[in-house]
């Protein structure tokens, strides 16, 4: 998936959906690289913060603790953070996917990821629908 | 109307107890016409049980001066946009049969009985000459209350979850033509029309608007118990609701002065009921905090469905989720069937007798259903009119024999969902089983019997499970802190069906695959079929099916201006993106070749359509499906 993901084009409508976004978008991004991404590149060990050899509890109890500070509903910013966290873990937490990744990881230096952050600030924040009209009409 | 002034300034929820993010972006009104009487009610910053108590007596007193009407004058400074009342949303559980609502009072969830005394409501719409009254009441007053044989005799429309948002194609509707009341197909996917019988004259309505007249008399219910006016729902919904059938909800509850926060299914409100008594457990030093792996199967009169949770520290991620249409109303229809054998003879049409006749054979069927629960034979005995006479004794091996197709479904979806999240019977650490149906011995013993389960969980009430799980994710939604943590839990949720779009002729290209966690993001490579084709219809879709037209119709619409090139040789990248709120939005354009020459990338938020999803598929596969068609890449292609 995460390959595919590489490959998504910057959406040139990403920025401008949303309109009553946009002011967040700035400290959206600014926080989602604060929180998620110290570097550009970033392997799954480093998103979920543990060593590359952690054991699979480890690597659920890692997801589980970050969720709680990334994902949308639990005041993270953005689907961004939790997206990505949630690629780690389905990548490392499947034993085939893991050995498949490392090797991956092996061969070529860490120079894919990074790049699928680009459709910068489309993160969104908690956005609860607002009245009827936005529902149904 | 002026600019900045709210229609609804009672129903604005406070800034003061929601942290930024939670806040939801209502233009606050510059001048509030109505107002409480200010400042005195403000939860004060440290606040304690005996004063909560009595701001909750000040409350109660407050509720008779309700409406204050306050001079422009008086509302200046920070006051003007804090109305006082913390809003939290409210729990509802819509079932087929049955209602019920909850409300997070500040310390647990707690249900709220109408004036009957009951907490599980009837869902029916009573249709009486010029009056409309709801199963909330029940026809309020004792001599005026509706019976079991008031609500079957045509005037009043119930199953409404059945109905809603469906085709006359639909077999759920199909099956629907039973009911007392009048449900007209004509098979061509569009919606049925649907009338109550009102002094001998069929009288049309909606499914969305009888829902709206009963979520109406629940708001009432509510507000009368809290003293102050709701705005905000959590709602659950079974796993099989396609969008577009949440949709309808969403409208009616529109409808009806609701805001829905949420809609879960039903299972998920249950895993977080689950995941809060573990996390009480480890908080008691009971539990041990690691993982558990529940299966939860709820069965209810109009739907069946099952999930499987991970819960672990607050933390409950859905792994699998899946639904069918399979539920009591077909139980009781299959028990109908046997014991008339030739009962859609006798029943064709809706004349006033037979009206009478069917609901005589469908009370009598219902109870000897319940009977059967605890007893080993039932006995049926019923004058249906015109010398028609019905006697039967019943047991168990009839009634699994006559439902045996209903018991296979069951089983089907529990398969899937452990096969979905990976896991043999052994990984399940609790079978959870709610829903009214799970009372019936084969259905217990078939669950347990899959997850090689002795005994089901036994915290957790069956009929209350749902919406206690929904008011308390309308707490947790709407920003409340409980200082015990109690609140303190996180559901990871997942995409129940496939999401995606009609390529390669009527094929069903799958871009969110069913169970994704969500929010998601994902993206799929086509291309063209034609040479030089400069146009592409995008025609989204959501089901299990793998041919298009087998699966639920979200909405379309046409890519142009692509550049003139061989086929297969342009790229079209249609990206779908599910938002934490369970928004679905669809982005697409050509991402090669690039350049100046190259049109705008479309969004669209889905559903897009309002109506007559079937019948809409079809006209734009004949008119457009072989010219505007798209190729799925394949892979080896794909950069």
């Amino acid at each position: 998936m995460a390959s595919s993901l590489a490959s998504t084009p910057v959406f040139p409508s990403c920025g401008a959906r949303r309109g009553a976004r946009c002011v967040a978008r700035a400290s959206a991004s600014a926080v989602a690289v604060a929180v998620a991404s110290p570097s550009a590149a970033r392997t799954h060990y480093e998103v979920l913060g543990v060593g590359a050899g952690a054991s699979r509890c480890e690597i659920k109890a890692a997801y589980r603790r970050l969720a709680r500070e990334v994902h949308p509903d639990a005041g993270g910013r953005g689907d961004e953070g939790f997206i990505r966290l949630h690629d780690a873990y389905a990548t490392l937490a499947d034993p085939d996917e893991r050995a498949r990744y490392d090797r991956a990881v092996a061969v070529a230096a860490p120079v894919r990821s990074g790049s699928w952050a680009a459709p910068s600030g489309s993160g969104s924040g908690f956005r609860p629908r607002r009245w009827e009209t936005d529902q149904c009409w | 109307m002026r600019p900045g002034y709210s229609p609804f300034p009672l129903l604005l929820p406070p800034s003061t107890s929601f942290s930024p993010l939670r806040t939801p972006r209502i233009a606050r009104p510059q001048q509030l016409l109505f107002s409480y009487p200010k400042k005195r009610h403000r939860a004060p910053p440290g606040d304690s049980p005996t004063r909560r108590r009595r701001r909750r007596r000040r409350l109660a007193k407050m509720a008779e001066q309700l409406y204050t009407v306050a001079s422009d004058s008086e509302t200046t400074g920070e006051d003007k946009s804090q109305p006082s009342f913390p809003d939290v949303a409210i729990g509802i559980d819509i079932g087929t049969s049955k209602c019920s609502v909850a409300v997070w009072n500040g310390h647990q969830v707690e249900l709220l009985k109408n004036t009957r005394n009951q907490k599980g409501m009837r869902s029916y719409v009573m249709f009486k000459d010029d009056t409309l009254s709801a199963g909330v009441t029940g026809g309020a007053a004792k001599e005026n209350a509706h019976e079991e044989r008031d609500i079957l005799s045509g005037s009043a429309i119930f199953n409404m979850k059945r109905l809603i948002g469906r085709m006359d194609t639909d077999e759920v509707v199909q099956a629907s033509k039973t009911l007392p009341f009048l449900v007209q197909t004509l098979g061509i996917g569009v919606r049925p029309f649907i009338a109550a019988l009102v002094n001998n004259m069929w009288r049309s309505t909606t499914p969305e608007e009888v829902l709206a007249i009963f979520l109406l008399e629940l708001k009432a219910l509510v507000e009368m118990h809290l003293k102050h006016p709701v705005r905000n729902a959590v709602l659950t919904i079974p796993v099989a609701f396609s969008r577009f059938q949440q949709t309808r909800i969403e409208r009616a509850c529109a409808m009806a002065g609701l805001h829905v926060l949420r809609l879960m299914p039903e299972p998920t409100a249950v895993a977080l009921l689950y995941a809060q008594q573990q996390q009480q457990l480890v908080n008691d030093n009971m539990g041990s905090g690691i993982e558990k792996i529940a299966l939860i199967f709820n069965m209810g009169a109009g739907y069946c469905d099952a999930a499987v949770a991970a819960t672990a520290g607050g933390v409950s991620q859905i792994r699998a989720l899946s639904g069918c249409t399979a539920g009591g109303e077909d139980i009781l229809q299959n028990i109908m069937r046997h014991v008339v054998p030739n009962f859609d003879n006798l029943y064709a049409g809706q004349t006033m007798d037979r009206i009478q006749s069917m609901s005589l054979l469908r009370m009598a069927t219902q109870d000897a259903i319940h009977k059967l629960v605890n007893q080993e034979t039932v006995e049926i005995n019923i004058d249906l009119g015109n010398g028609h006479k019905v006697s039967k004794v019943l047991d168990h091996s009839e009634f699994e024999q006559v439902n045996r197709a209903i018991f296979d479904k069951c089983e089907k979806i529990i398969n899937q969902c452990l096969v979905d999240a990976k896991l043999v019977p052994e990984d399940i650490n609790d079978v959870i089983l709610v829903g009214g149906c799970s009372k019936i011995p084969r259905i217990r013993s078939l669950v347990l019997g899959l997850c090689k389960k002795e005994i089901s969980y036994k915290n957790i009430d069956a009929l209350e499970a749902a919406v206690s799980g929904a008011a308390l994710e309308g707490a947790i939604a709407s920003g409340v802190n409980d200082p015990s943590g109690s609140l303190d839990l996180l559901t990871i949720q997942a995409t129940p069906m496939n999401l995606g779009i009609r390529a390669n002729g009527d094929s069903f290209a799958a871009i969110i695959p069913r169970n994704t966690t969500v929010p998601a993001r994902r993206d799929m490579l086509f291309t063209t079929t034609h040479d030089n084709q400069t146009e592409a219809l995008i025609a989204v879709y959501e089901g299990e099916g793998e041919r298009a037209e087998d699966n639920h119709l979200l909405g379309y619409f046409k890519i142009t201006g692509i550049p003139a090139a061989p086929k297969g040789t342009v790229e079209i990248s249609v990206c779908m993106d599910i938002d934490a709120t369970n928004v679905l939005r669809v982005f697409a354009g050509v991402v090669k070749p690039q350049g100046p020459a190259t049109p705008p990338f479309i969004e669209v938020r889905m559903p897009t359509l309002d109506d007559g999803h079937g019948w809409c598929g079809q006209a734009l596969a004949k008119m457009y499906g072989k010219t505007l068609d798209l190729a799925v890449l394949p892979k080896k292609l794909q950069p």
